[in-house]
């Protein structure tokens, strides 16, 4: 049994494990979806220890070269004149999502210890949150374009229904605005997909493909089709790969998101309940990312390059005025919601550099990024469980109230902020050191959007620290009185559980970022080096 | 007269000779017979008998359906004397028809409101047997004449149809509605096919004369004949501009009859529709009407009046009919293509809508049995209090909608794949525009599709502890067809191979 097939499909199973079991055991439920998860977990750190790096081992546009691989065919069909259509279950990772992958396990576990708080219908939730958990690890895996946009759209309807069933007030709206703007970005894709398959041939079965690394080789697209780099096709009159590459980078800037794509995201995040703010935060904005640099530069790198100016834009622009949004929000969930869309903007500024410096620091910063949020929408969801309020300004004083809770608080913040020692620090830099270097080495950024960025730190600074300061410094002062007071109990040892590790691993992340870096550098490398190289063809 | 006589043996000798061709056919004769017999014989009781008897007939002739393929092996084969022809697309068509026929024999009992019918449902299985023979004929028919002839034999049955349980004035009204409709559109069609007669000199589309004869008349006049057809074929179809009897229709007649003319009638209709166009695109020197253009221009409209349409909508049936009209243009997509792999998407993409539209329509018949309700609003909160149907109906959806894992997402992949590759071929600015129309389209569509689920599991409601009048056998047929929706959503080769 190959061990990524373990890992996405083992969530299902226990999934219908769950539905099989009568409602009468809905007690054990959690405890299963939390087995599951650990499970997962298991065999992540697993292939993560037999990962095996170096050049040889760079994946990116070499099949060979990618770990762990099963392939086996799915659906193939005869199109007579056509040829044929050859859709494959193909998995397999590299230096990229293997880092990703180990960071959504993680994530999923603390997910599944969140949802403790989850108290209706248990059954459907857990039996969703399993589907997703499917869903988001088979995104990191996929590497046949069908395959990866089948559990790309699956996720979709398991978080419809989280979010709508047991969000908050207004989650009637949250989840469809969330599932429209989604659906609006991935059918396009559907098109793009399409017409990629149609465009590119096996080179040795010769059928059409739908396999991602064959397309990622201009050699393997067939004369005179639409998205062919040497015929210059256009679609309505514009350049079709600048199209496609456009179509693509719209769907995932949806998930990233980048600005101004990015309202679906406060309105989900604040409705939709904690494990699911953390799922959404901790590992679909990283779909986004990591569709860009898998898909969006993968296969369409000359538009990637010649484009990369409004990449950099782009990620500016989120970086600062998700910066200002969080500055001005008044509801904890909000602030951190928007202060994702700020630190995802690193992501795509660090793409956009096209060095290996920025590169690997979008990467770093996806992982960073990841538990943070994760960490930080858990401590979010530990007031909010107690009193059911999350407004930045019906909290003062915290710190005396809870002091083991203001520590965990401080450090995600800082962390988020970007303290050297932690995760976020390291991430950052290397970004702003890709895009500054990006200058001199190749071109494509301009210096004042690496200086932006760094305003960016110094506005996230300014958002947590005013928060820190508004809702646990002074005088204990809170608006539901004394009721609160006895409500606002210290974490207890669940949450100490969840907190502890993350914390400690934002900490180990910042001090020794090479857990991270020395599994991606050589795909990095590889990426960067395909991306110069494809003006050679 | 007498130049004449000595054709007469060779006429005889061809009828005869296609008989054998003819088996399906024959049998659905004899079964339709045997129910009327049945009927007469043991009177009011005779309703579960009939059904017993008329499914049983059904899987005969899908057995005979599917013995025809080895008759073709060789190539399509024209019968008495080119009024039909039988090639493998005909039978695929066939299979659908006689598989969806089936399932509606079945359902039509457990609709509670057309059970209680006084005058029994007897007869209504005998219409319906009696329609699938002229389904069967639209199918073939490759003469004009078949084609008028078959059409009206079709019409006749749903005009009965969605007539047979008029309690109220909206559904007399429907009923009125849809024959005034259909007799109006279908003196169209005869006056364009005697048009077509009387310039090009010949009923036989595939004669090879036809074309070519046409293509030297006034281009005008010609294209004004071939609307006037494609008139007639539309109110089958329901396309834009001849879909305005459907919402009324769909939501008066009974929602088994609903069922029934929803999927039917359009697939037949479709399979009539390629046969029709055939002769003329294939047609080298082909230069008036553009049959590709036009049915492209009417396919957009199409999908966009039907889905924007269907937002406005709250009553589950006709939210639905609206829908079906989407559909009908996301399917004139695949038919544009005029390739074999557009026509084996479009047969696949067909099979899916109508056993995703049937599920769909059983279960919004499901919650009007058991709480007596249409409008989805009403349906706050029910997900809890019935949820294998729920879900169902959420899965049912998905597949409409297109969103993987689901038949519906598989059906619209090959229908885009087979418009892209000959896009790429032609750089077709319409074949684009439909794939582009297709792809918004899906997101409208998602926008009303997910009321339903919106209502059913979000909004919360106090339970109200009514009696439960449980339609078991509705809840089956329909989990049985999401389970097959997702299994084709799988692993759609199982299936499209075939076609």
């Amino acid at each position: 049994m190959n061990i990524l097939t373990l890992l996405i499909f083992t969530p299902v199973l226990f999934g219908l494990i769950i539905l099989l079991l009568p409602s009468s055991m809905r007690a054990s439920f959690k405890y299963i979806t939390l087995l599951a998860t650990l499970l997962q977990l298991g065999f992540s750190i697993w292939m993560y220890l037999n990962f095996k790096t170096g050049a040889s081992y760079a994946g990116i546009n070499h099949e060979e070269q990618f770990q762990f691989v099963q392939k086996l065919p799915w659906i193939s069909l005869d199109l007579g004149g056509a040829g044929k259509m050859q859709i494959e279950y193909f998995v397999g990772i590299d230096g990229i999502s293997v880092t990703l992958l180990v960071m959504t396990s993680l994530v999923l576990v603390i997910a599944a210890i969140a949802s403790w708080e989850i108290t209706s219908n248990l059954k459907g939730f857990f039996a969703l949150f399993l589907l997703l958990d499917m869903a988001v690890v088979g995104v990191f895996c996929a590497l046949d374009f069908f395959l990866f946009y089948t559990f790309y759209e699956l996720m979709l309807l398991p978080l419809y229904f989280l979010i709508g069933m047991w969000g908050g007030a207004r989650r009637e709206y949250a989840a469809i605005k969330f599932f429209l703007y989604t659906l609006f970005g991935s059918v396009f894709m559907l098109l793009v997909m399409v017409g990629l398959y149609l465009s590119v041939k096996d080179p040795i079965t010769g059928n059409h493909t739908f396999n991602m690394i064959q397309m990622m080789n201009p050699k393997n697209y067939i004369d005179g089709s639409v998205f062919s780099i040497l015929s210059h096709q256009t679609i309505l009159g514009m350049p079709a790969r600048t199209v496609g590459f456009v179509v693509l980078f719209i769907a995932f800037a949806i998930k990233v998101p980048v600005v101004p794509l990015h309202t679906w995201l406060p309105d989900a995040h604040v409705e939709a309940p904690t494990p699911v703010s953390i799922i959404l935060a901790g590992i679909l904005l990283k779909i986004g990312g990591y569709g860009i640099i898998r898909i969006c530069t993968g296969i369409f790198p000359d538009v990637a390059y010649s484009g990369a100016y409004w990449l950099g834009l782009l990620g500016v622009i989120s970086i600062l005025y998700g910066a200002f949004n969080a500055l001005a929000q008044r509801d904890l969930k909000r602030m951190i919601a928007y202060s994702s869309v700020s630190h995802m903007g690193f992501v795509l500024l660090g793409i956009a550099s096209q060095t290996a410096e920025g590169i690997s620091g979008a990467v770093l910063q996806m992982v960073s990024h990841g538990f943070l949020s994760t960490m930080l929408f858990f401590l979010v969801g530990v007031i909010y469980n107690r009193v059911h309020d999350r407004d930045i300004y019906n909290f003062r004083g915290l710190g005396t109230l809870m002091p083991k809770y203001t520590v965990y608080v401080m450090v995600a913040f800082f962390a988020s902020l970007g303290l050297p020692g932690f995760s976020a620090f390291v991430a950052e830099a290397f970004s702003l050191a890709g895009a500054f270097k990006s200058h001199n080495v190749n071109g494509l950024l301009p210096y004042w959007m690496a200086v932006c960025g760094s305003v960016g730190i110094l506005l996230s600074a300014a958002y947590f620290l005013w928060t820190l300061q508004r809702m646990f410094f002074g005088t204990v002062s809170l608006k539901g009185g004394d009721i609160w007071k006895i409500a606002l109990t210290d974490i207890n040892w669940r949450e100490t559980a969840t907190l502890l590790p993350l914390a400690l691993i934002a900490l180990t992340l910042g001090v020794m970022p090479s857990l991270v870096l020395g599994k991606i550098n050589d795909s990095v490398l590889a990426l960067v080096q395909f991306t110069q190289n494809v003006f050679h063809y | 007269m007498k130049y004449l006589f000595p054709d007469i043996s060779n006429q005889l000798s061809n009828a005869l000779g296609s008989i054998p061709f003819f088996m399906p056919e024959i049998y659905i004769t004899v079964l339709f017979v045997l129910v009327i017999v049945t009927d007469l014989l043991f009177g009011k009781n005779s309703a579960r008998l009939c059904r017993t008897i008329a499914c049983a007939g059904m899987v005969v002739v899908i057995f005979k359906d599917l013995q025809q393929f080895e008759q073709i092996l060789s190539g399509g084969h024209f019968l008495f004397g080119s009024m039909l022809l039988l090639h493998r697309t005909a039978i695929v068509f066939k299979l659908i028809i006689d598989l969806l026929s089936f399932i509606l024999l079945l359902y039509f009992e457990w609709d509670h409101r057309l059970k209680a019918h006084k005058k029994g449902l007897s007869d209504l299985y005998t219409i319906v047997v009696g329609s699938v023979l002229g389904l069967h004929l639209m199918i073939m028919a490759v003469n004009l004449l078949s084609i008028y002839l078959a059409i009206e034999f079709v019409s006749l049955a749903s005009y009965l149809l969605v007539a047979y349980r008029s309690e109220n004035a909206f559904s007399t009204e429907a009923g009125l509605k849809y024959v005034l409709f259909g007799a109006a559109s279908s003196a169209v069609m005869l006056y364009g096919i005697s048009l077509l007669y009387g310039f090009g000199g010949t009923l036989d589309l595939f004669s090879g004369h036809m074309a070519e004869r046409l293509a030297q008349v006034n281009t005008m006049s010609v294209s004004f004949a071939i609307v006037l057809v494609l008139a007639g074929i539309g109110f089958k179809l329901s396309f834009v501009p001849a879909h305005f009897w459907v919402p009324d229709v769909y939501e008066g007649a009974a929602t088994p009859v609903t069922a029934y003319l929803s999927t039917l009638p359009k697939i037949a209709a479709f399979a009539l529709l390629v046969n029709f166009v055939t002769p003329f695109v294939f047609y080298d020197h082909w230069k008036g009407f553009d049959f590709r253009l036009v049915l492209s221009a009417i396919g957009i409209l199409t999908m966009i009046a039907g889905n924007f349409a269907a937002v406005l909508q709250s009553n589950v049936k006709r939210m639905l009919a609206y829908s079906g009209i989407g559909h009908t243009g996301f399917a004139l997509m695949a038919l544009v293509t005029f390739t074999p792999q557009g026509l084996s998407a479009l047969t696949y993409y067909l099979l899916m809508y109508g056993l995703a539209n049937i599920a769909a329509l059983a279960l919004a018949n499901y919650f009007e049995n058991a709480e007596g309700i249409t409008d989805v609003k009403d349906y706050k909160g029910l997900g809890f209090k019935y949820p294998l149907a729920s879900v169902c109906f959420v899965v049912v959806l998905i597949s409409l909608t297109g969103l993987p894992v689901s038949a519906g997402f598989t059906g619209k992949l090959f229908v885009f794949s087979a418009v892209y590759s000959i896009y790429q071929q032609n750089h077709d600015v319409w074949l684009l525009a439909l794939l582009i129309t297709g792809a918004l389209t899906t997101v409208v569509a998602l926008f009303y599709y997910i009321k339903v689920p919106l209502n059913l599991f979000l909004k919360r409601t106090e339970l109200i502890v009514s009696e439960n009048k449980w339609s078991y056998n509705l809840v089956i047929l329909s989990t049985m067809i999401a389970i097959a929706l997702i299994i084709f959503g799988i692993f759609p080769d199982l299936l499209i191979k075939y076609m």
